[in-house]
């Protein structure tokens, strides 16, 4: 036994060497995981489990909502969603101090809830918004910090790959963490609307007032954001009440897209052969990394790594409180090194089992919700912090006159603002928890 | 000049392989596709006309897991497996090119011994004939589109080395980023 936890742990260091010299995380993570295998238990039972596990993986039902999900955020973002989003939020917001990033942010958190991912909802909100907000003449860090921490939001609010996989591995129920995700991401939403609103009082002149805008065009923009609300509503609503599983309902939601996308002449072939190329390059990412993960994780639980840890942790006589603070900083970290589907396959199976021996005063199933949730959230912070984050490397793409350390810096007040949103979501459960009670 | 001429040789026999596995992870793509219609159909069926398509969710798990093994060349070849480049990111690029073939490397293994062990799965279904629960389809079938994933994934990985041996680093998350690409 304790030979085989100096095995799992021998594991662990190799794989970080590994992922440290450019391994592909999920090549590192196979080849950790195959190997352990191959010592714990003997090269023929990996070479058996080899025939099928791989298949076995991919057919899993639940995780089918991942390619569908990615895809509907492809086809979106080619079939003009988000420009009838932030036109319709800046006729709304925009003739306020600060009022153009404002709209970024709202159509931000309108474009995450037609797509799973941080970095097309940076890209795309980027194109879309990056040009208003230069015409206003808005500050750059301002800017370019405002488009960058609003495609967090891509991930934020549901649907969302990374809450996916994370109930796929502790086996929480995947429409209970998508209700959990909402109450915090429109916490989100209005901490990152305040912030700016602070900032634009802050900083004279960082962001001077849109036009006034017309009742015409307020009605006309108005009316043009119906569809993608509409099909907003459909897939979204319809998981939350019941009415379908995720993945049917991500399956209507990419018709849908495509459908309104092709009607409006927005999305033509090669538009669509990008969205399948695009959505094969992510999937394909993400299932070698699960696959890896599985591989990982039947080496680690046969050196009894994760139990280990959660002894560790438990006999170390800290607060539950403490504990959770403590790994939320880890994932912090950590996800400034690494995007964050892979931080949640690599550490999640490592925390979730010392989060499940600690008392919160809440019942196993609500500890997990909760726990993803602030995961989620923090995990999403490396995205918009030095020196891998992405979501600026995006914005930094789009915008090649501003330096990037002045986008770090026009970040630094929204990450600010996500810290106090996990503060209050760890010292106030019931924030993430009263919904999915209340719809269960 | 023999060398050169092997060069083009070279060129022109990536540049085949990397057009069929475009091709193939495209038709990864639209069988992906095909399954969304096929749900949104069973959806619509089930709400209007409380017919929905039977054992709808048999197609999604044996369709999407065939779509995601197509993927799987494609995402070698473009370089869209992440890896955390922040480590070596003063690297030389002589070094980085090292690690490119290294990579390559271990994913031209794993290519190749998946390939070798879910051809004798496939063995295994047909002997013991593994049939889904509603359709009754053999398993076995889905192996066949499995297998010529897994021989174009060690293909791509070759690609790769190849390349990474001749200096060329594989493309990291950074020009992912460029490109407005990544999930």
């Amino acid at each position: 036994m304790e030979e085989n936890l100096l095995i799992g742990l021998a594991g662990l260091a190799a794989l970080i060497a590994m992922i440290a010299i450019r391994m592909p995380i999920a090549y590192s993570m196979v080849t950790v995981g195959a190997v352990g295998i191959a010592v714990l238990s003997g090269p023929a039972i990996l070479l058996s489990q080899l025939k099928t596990l791989a298949y076995g993986q991919f057919s899993i039902y639940d995780l089918s909502v991942v390619p569908m999900f990615v895809l509907m955020g492809y086809v979106a973002t080619r079939a003009g969603l988000s420009r009838d989003l932030f036109r319709a939020a800046n006729a709304w917001l925009g003739w306020m101090r600060g009022g153009v990033a404002m709209s970024a942010i709202a159509a931000c958190a309108g474009f995450g809830a037609v797509c799973g991912s941080s970095l097309a909802t940076a890209s795309t909100m980027g194109q879309v918004a990056l040009p208003e907000l230069r015409r206003y003449r808005y500050a750059p860090a301002l800017a370019t910090g405002t488009l960058a921490a609003g495609g967090v939001l891509g991930i934020l609010i549901p649907p969302s790959v990374v809450l996916v996989i994370y109930a796929i591995i502790v086996e929480a129920n995947i429409v209970t963490m998508f209700i959990a995700a909402f109450v915090p991401g429109l916490i989100a939403v209005l901490f990152f609307l305040a912030t700016i609103a602070i900032y634009v009082r802050l900083v004279p002149g960082a962001g001077p007032p849109g036009d006034a805008v017309r009742r015409q065009e307020l009605r006309d923009a108005s009316v043009a954001v119906l569809p993608v609300l509409g099909i907003f509503g459909l897939v979204i609503g319809g998981i939350y009440f019941g009415f379908f599983n995720p993945t049917p309902a991500a399956a209507v939601g990419v018709f849908l897209v495509t459908l309104y996308g092709i009607l409006r002449g927005a999305v033509r072939l090669a538009d669509l052969r990008y969205a399948l190329l695009e959505t094969a390059k992510t999937s394909g990412m993400i299932y070698l990394i699960l696959l890896g993960a599985e591989l990982l994780k039947i080496f680690m639980s046969r050196g009894g790594v994760p139990q280990a840890a959660a002894e560790m942790m438990a006999s170390s006589g800290l607060p539950p409180y403490a504990v959770l603070v403590l790994l939320l900083l880890a994932l912090i970290v950590l996800g400034c090194l690494m995007d964050s589907l892979s931080m949640i396959l690599l550490a999640i199976p490592f925390f979730w089992p010392v989060i499940a021996d600690m008392d919160f005063g809440m019942g196993p199933e609500e500890t997990k919700v909760w726990f993803g949730i602030l995961a989620l959230i923090v995990v999403e912070l490396g995205l918009i912090t030095p020196p891998v984050g992405m979501n600026v490397f995006v914005i930094n793409s789009l915008a090649r006159d501003v330096p990037m350390s002045v986008t770090f810096r026009g970040v630094l007040p929204f990450f600010g603002a996500e810290l106090v949103r996990v503060g209050l979501l760890v010292a106030f459960p019931a924030i993430t928890l009263f919904l999915p009670r209340l719809l269960s | 000049m023999p060398l050169r001429e092997s060069q083009g040789a070279y060129r022109k026999v990536a540049h085949g392989i990397a057009r069929l596995v475009e091709g193939w992870a495209l038709a990864g793509g639209i069988l992906l596709f095909g399954v969304v219609l096929v749900t949104a159909w069973s959806m619509g069926g089930n709400i209007l006309f409380n017919q929905p398509v039977p054992g709808d969710f048999e197609i999604v798990e044996v369709a999407v897991a065939v779509a995601v093994f197509a993927f799987l060349p494609y995402c070698q070849l473009t370089g869209a497996n992440v890896s955390a480049d922040i480590f070596t990111a003063g690297a030389s690029p002589r070094w980085i090119a090292g690690f490119s073939a290294l990579a390559a490397l271990v994913a031209l293994v794993f290519a190749a011994v998946l390939f070798w062990r879910m051809s004798l799965g496939l063995q295994d279904y047909r002997e013991y004939e593994e049939l889904t629960m509603v359709y009754q389809f053999p398993l076995w079938v889905a192996f066949v589109p499995i297998l010529v994933s897994l021989a174009l994934l060690v293909l791509a990985a070759l690609v790769t080395l190849v390349d990474a041996c001749q200096g060329q680093p594989q493309r990291t998350a950074r020009d992912q980023a460029d490109r407005g690409g990544g999930a």
